[in-house]
């Protein structure tokens, strides 16, 4: 049984990681606000991009160009997705486990993470990472993301990579996020053809296009994709501080219910052998006999 | 039939959609869209066959009504067909965005660096930045000119 003291003591815990909690809460509230509002801008730009990267692709001779050409796949790079903090449930756990299973079937990997929630995961599996990115600001994410986009560019030109895989996670609602593992290179653009324009014609030409279109596309799909997850980990990070902080009330709650329970037990105790030792001595006392 | 479409598409204007990261930036009509492409100026009036090409840095026309509006756009992707010119790109800025002292010092900056270093790749991105900081000069100071004589 613990004493009146140590509820006392734990009541004062609980409250102060409460006041932690509620702290948390807001902060990924606002956080989320504005992360909502780069995804909404990044969206229809992405969407677009993505459209045009495709459609190129049902070109017959695109079909030769580098960037949509299926080759014999030796290595495979995977850019990750993941948090720098953690306290924001699954979700991080959610993608790494995917990407995990993805690389699992048979692929030669080369990893690319980002945050350091998903360097620990894979440096402790004796992954190969290429690169990481870690502490990344909010405000350096633009370039970060073009850099990055360089890079993938560079070491695919350079046949060190056959394809390359992102790992991120979707952002549906405050409450659906979907992990997702998607082919960034080469481009996809089978059953696409709903966009009927056979007559398009590319300026300057063709290739000259692709060249100067792909580095575009990864770019923004690259800031997509982390304003995806970016979004989806503060929403997670604020479902999961409002459960948190719910849990906290629950247990305050049942700690005074306790505290009071024993409060009370004490001063029954005190009260009769108070009544019991005034009882005694009005009897005159034990007897002398 | 023909006479019917061309008379269609002469009545019609050009819409004109820029998307920029941060969501759709500018959308409205145009008689005709003059923009810099990464092999010289391309201008689309209305009935253009469908054509897709990149940006470069450099100034984008709007003629509309007889006015002329400029942006300085930075790069991207475009989409032409005929009745509607869709521009996809990182940057686009309209004259009242631009900060010109910036621009001039950006400019001043980066011509400076190129007098100094002769490392190949600093030297590209150097060029960039003064091409860059000249077309915002330039756009911001019509900007301005326009301005005056519309008082005038």
């Amino acid at each position: 049984m613990s004493s009146m003291r140590d509820i006392k003591q734990r009541i004062e815990n609980v409250s102060s990681v409460e006041q932690i909690i509620k702290a948390m809460d807001m902060v990924s509230s606002t956080r989320l606000v504005k992360a909502r509002r780069q995804l909404e801008g990044i969206r229809p730009m992405y969407k677009e991009l993505k459209l045009i990267a495709e459609e190129v692709g049902t070109q017959e001779n695109a079909k030769r160009h580098i960037y949509y050409k299926e080759r014999e796949v030796k290595n495979t790079l995977y850019i990750i997705l993941t948090s720098d903090r953690g306290l924001c449930g699954s979700y991080n756990f959610n993608i790494m486990s995917k990407a995990l299973k993805h690389m699992n079937q048979g692929k030669n990997e080369k990893i690319i993470i980002v945050g350091s929630k998903g360097y620990e995961y894979f440096k402790k599996r004796d992954k190969n990472i290429i690169h990481s990115v870690l502490d990344v600001a909010d405000a350096k994410v633009y370039y970060g993301a073009e850099s990055l986009a360089k890079m993938i560019i560079d070491s695919y030109l350079a046949a060190e990579v056959e394809e390359v895989y992102i790992a991120y996670t979707h952002f549906e609602n405050v409450l659906t996020y979907v992990p997702v593992v998607e082919r960034l290179l080469p481009i996809v653009s089978d059953g696409t053809e709903n966009r009927d324009r056979d007559d398009k014609k590319y300026d300057p030409d063709l290739d000259s296009f692709i060249d100067n279109m792909i580095p575009l596309y990864l770019h923004m799909n690259l800031f997509r994709a982390y304003s995806e997850s970016h979004t989806s980990e503060q929403a997670s990070r604020m479902v999961n501080m409002d459960a948190a902080g719910k849990n906290a009330s629950e247990i305050i709650e049942d700690l005074t219910h306790m505290y009071n329970r024993k409060r009370q037990a004490a001063i029954t105790q005190e009260i009769s052998e108070i009544v019991g030792s005034a009882n005694i001595l009005n009897k005159g006392g034990p007897d002398d006999s | 039939m023909m006479e019917q479409e061309t008379s269609l598409l002469e009545a019609k204007k050009i819409i004109l959609n820029i998307t920029t990261p941060r969501g759709l930036k500018l959308s409205e009509e145009a008689d005709m869209v003059i923009m810099r492409c990464v092999d010289g100026d391309f201008g689309v009036l209305p009935g253009h066959e469908p054509v897709s090409t990149v940006l470069g840095d450099g100034i984008l026309r709007i003629i509309n009504d007889g006015m002329e509006k400029k942006l300085a756009v930075f790069g991207g992707v475009v989409e032409v067909d005929n009745t509607s010119v869709n521009i996809y790109s990182t940057i686009a800025q309209k004259p009242e965005e631009i900060d010109l002292e910036r621009a001039i010092r950006d400019r001043e900056e980066a011509e400076a660096g190129i007098l100094e270093r002769t490392e190949e790749l600093r030297y590209q991105s150097l060029g960039v930045g003064v091409r860059r900081a000249l077309v915002r000069i330039e756009v911001s100071t019509n900007f301005e000119e326009d301005d005056f004589s519309e008082e005038g």
